[in-house]
């Protein structure tokens, strides 16, 4: 190509005139130019949200369509021993309002828009309902919120009924309520959960993670309007049930212990009163009574000092049921035998301190199971003085004192128990005839326990065991056991405490079950003054024994807490022990050992019965027994089998 | 448009395929438009009526299953209080109480009998021929022997 030709082509445009078409088609590129350029941006906007970002876009358009709906998980059962319910859920209806509806409103543009309903008309045809005052529902309603509860934890009829109104602005929700169908049995042991369904007292509180359970979720997708979009997503995280937990308790036997108990705390004018049954082999806790006792599911009607669970966390000094264990160990240690001749004078004196027995008496030669029938101080003191006291607090503390018994006890005491190097001059004396050491009713009940169990001692236990989703029931952890006195000691004290029960001169024949024979000791012991040394004018009555005794299966341990006017544990304690006894004995159908009442034992019975008429009627009449002791005075030597223990 | 090109176009149009007009004629071809269109209305329609009806048929599998959650909530809830009625029944207290009212009063200590001889389910081996079984006195009586 020339030079001239190409001047000629590159000027030939200059040169041409701009047609209509030519325009026109100018235009037309341009266009779709822009129209390229138009669909290269949607094309790479569709780009970034269909594959760059294409999750992030799918999350936040579920996000906007999702609704996620929390699912309670229902709370596990407690059962007793035998799968008698004590503790359930069931759905409750809680009642909302939301004041909004009830506020006049404005819109944006300033315009004043009535409210949608009148409070005062919703709130009168609630309140009936909810068992509130009109007043206080409208109050509610027209609070300055915008959710208020008008009734929570009410029946489902409730709930349904006020649904069935639809009255704008109010809404009723579905939520569990723990109940307890037995209303106040083992209230203490089993506790209670709060509104919202957490463990607040007792086993609810210790297991709460157990029984809680996990909750779940629901996603839905829905439309705008409210409805579930049926091919949208539906995810379900089902919630998982709660375990349920499986108690030691027998229902029965912990009503008779809570109506004993109950019945003595009335009749002995007692600020309280524990009883413990516990079977010897496991030290599986059958009952634990606490009166007075509450009602959980009306709580918060009661007096808070009812929650608590006396039986371990009162601590009392035992008194004379720890001679017991103060002879065990002599006779471990090869000091004495059952049979061991000493010669027990009127008193002892102790670093200056003088003890005595209950009565006088004249210095007397008596075996060491004649000590503990008659639950002489001053012979227990004796055998202690030989004892020393290190081997007295070794074997305190290898029958379970000064430390919590390591089962799962909520609130459970130590007791008290000082270390021998911290006791003085009186310590050894007081502490081995019961006072200056204090233990709760289940550290008593153990140790005698162990006494029945070959002298095996075993952790107590309140929980059996869990029952998971499949219906089978999982076993607590086996108990520790550790061996704290030889089986033939053990033998040779159960047969003094027989005799404590059945002795002439035992203190327990109160104690007695017809058809059993039975091994238990008697307790009085001073209380501590509160915020000053010393004693109270106050007692503690207890009595803890066991049947049968060839082949021990139950203990039962009673405390009472300040009876008046009589105190002792043979007196106020013993009969609790046998009415709770004899039911226990017959519940867990344990065979009898000894032989029916005989006609001496029914005289003597006949005897104390009339006796306590007597004292209840009034002073006695020279026509009536003229060994009727006096109010407030131990009986003995009357030959009624009943005798003073009170050091 | 360049010149040079126009002699080719002519020298093509100046030799014709001198078969042009001998090939096979096909029949033609009818083409029934009516008849395709209410095909395709008919797929477009069945295709509606198809998602439609699915989509029908999801949003009443929908409403059912809520229907039977309702239902099985609704089970559960009745379940949760029957069970809670009856162990309120069973209350060991209620049940006292209720005896008390109609006149029951309460049983003594139990009694125990103890059987001087044991009994077969006690694990007692029955003889099958006692011995003197030929001196029981009441055989006589009792036998067609008599």
């Amino acid at each position: 190509m020339t030079g001239p030709s190409r001047r000629r082509r590159i000027s030939a445009p200059r040169l041409r005139t701009r047609t209509a078409g030519d325009i026109g088609v100018r235009r037309i590129r341009w266009l779709l130019v822009i129209y390229a350029l138009i669909v290269l941006m949607t094309v790479g906007k569709l780009i970034e949200i269909q594959v760059i970002n294409a999750d992030t876009y799918a999350d936040l358009g579920v996000r906007q369509r999702a609704r996620t709906i929390d699912l309670p998980a229902t709370r596990g059962r407690v059962y007793d021993r035998d799968g008698d319910v004590l503790a359930t859920s069931v759905q409750a209806a809680t009642i909302y309002g939301d004041p909004r509806v009830f506020r006049p409103t404005s819109t944006p543009d300033g315009i004043a828009v009535p409210p949608a309903a009148d409070a005062a008309e919703v709130g009168t045809q609630l309140a009936p309902l909810l068992g509130m005052d009109a007043a206080e529902v409208t109050e509610r309603l027209e609070r300055d919120a915008h959710f208020v509860y008008l009734g929570r934890q009410l029946d489902h009829e409730v709930g349904a009924e006020i649904s069935e109104l639809n009255l704008p602005g109010v809404g009723v929700l579905q939520e569990p309520q723990r109940v307890y169908p037995s209303n106040g049995l083992a209230a203490q042991v089993v506790g209670f959960t709060g509104i919202d369904g957490e463990g607040l007292q007792g086993l609810e509180a210790r297991y709460d993670t157990v029984l809680s359970g996990q909750p779940g979720m629901l996603v839905l997708e829905r439309a705008p309007g409210g409805l579930d979009i049926a091919s949208g997503v539906r995810e379900l995280v089902p919630p998982e049930v709660g375990t349920d937990l499986v108690l030691t308790i027998d229902r029965d036997i912990q009503h008779v212990a809570e109506r004993a108990a109950m019945d003595a705390m009335e009749e002995h004018n007692a600020v309280g009163a524990s009883v413990l049954v516990m079977e010897v082999a496991t030290q599986e806790v059958l009952a634990m009574a606490s009166v007075p006792g509450f009602d959980p599911n009306t709580r918060g009607d009661e007096d808070r000092s009812t929650w608590r669970n006396r039986a371990v966390t009162d601590v009392f000094e035992p008194g004379s049921t720890q001679k017991a264990l103060t002879v065990a160990a002599a006779i471990e240690e090869g000091l004495v035998t059952s049979d061991t001749v000493m010669s027990v004078e009127d008193g002892i004196v102790v670093s200056g301190k003088r003890f005595t027995d209950s009565s006088r008496r004249e210095t007397e030669e008596w075996s060491v199971s004649e000590v503990m029938e008659r639950s002489s101080n001053v012979g227990t003191i004796q055998i202690a003085q030989e004892l020393g006291p290190e081997r007295l607090e070794d074997y305190l503390r290898d029958f379970g004192y000064g430390a919590p018994t390591g089962g799962a006890f909520p609130g459970e005491s130590g007791g008290l128990l000082m270390s021998h190097e911290d006791w003085w001059g009186t310590s050894l004396p007081t502490i081995a005839i019961g006072q200056g050491v204090a233990v709760t009713l289940l550290q008593a009940a153990s140790s005698y326990a162990t006494i029945a169990n070959d002298g095996v001692a075993v952790t107590p236990q309140i929980v059996r065991g869990s029952v998971g989703e499949d219906g089978r029931l999982t076993r607590s952890a086996a108990p520790s056991e550790h061996r704290v006195i030889s089986a033939d000691t053990a033998v040779q004290v159960r047969g003094m405490l027989e005799m404590a029960v059945a002795g002439e001169a035992g203190t327990g024949a109160r104690a007695m079950v017809d058809g059993y024979r039975v091994a238990g000791k008697t307790g009085t012991a001073r209380k501590p003054a509160e915020g000053a040394r010393g004693y109270s004018g106050e007692y503690v009555a207890t009595f803890v024994g066991f049947a049968p005794v060839d082949d021990p299966q139950i203990v039962v341990a009673v405390m009472l807490d300040e009876p008046r006017p009589q105190f002792y544990g043979g007196l106020v304690a013993a009969p609790v022990f046998s009415e709770v006894m004899q039911a226990a004995l017959a519940a867990r159908r344990v065979a009898p050992d000894g032989v029916g009442q005989g006609l001496r034992q029914a005289m003597a019975v006949a005897r104390l019965q009339a006796e306590e008429r007597a004292q209840q009627e009034g002073p006695a009449l020279e026509a009536d027994d003229i060994a009727s002791p006096p109010v407030g005075s131990p009986a003995g030597g009357d030959g009624t089998g009943v005798s003073a223990d009170e050091p | 448009m360049s010149a040079v090109t126009a002699p080719l176009r002519r020298s093509r149009e100046a030799a014709p395929d001198p078969r042009r007009h001998l090939h096979v004629v096909d029949e033609p071809v009818i083409r029934h438009t009516l008849a395709y269109a209410l095909v395709m209305v008919a797929v477009v329609g069945a295709s509606v009526f198809g998602a439609v009806t699915l989509n029908a048929l999801a949003a009443g599998a929908s409403v059912e299953a809520r229907a039977l959650d309702a239902h099985v909530s609704e089970a559960e809830r009745t379940y949760a209080q029957l069970v809670a009625d009856v162990a309120s029944l069973e209350d060991p207290a209620r049940i006292r109480e209720t005896a008390l009212e109609l006149g029951l009063v309460p049983s003594g200590p139990a009694r125990f009998v103890t059987l001087e001889r044991n009994l077969p389910a006690d694990g007692a081996v029955v003889a099958t021929e006692r011995p003197g079984a030929t001196q029981d006195p009441l055989k006589p009586l009792l036998s067609v022997e008599r």
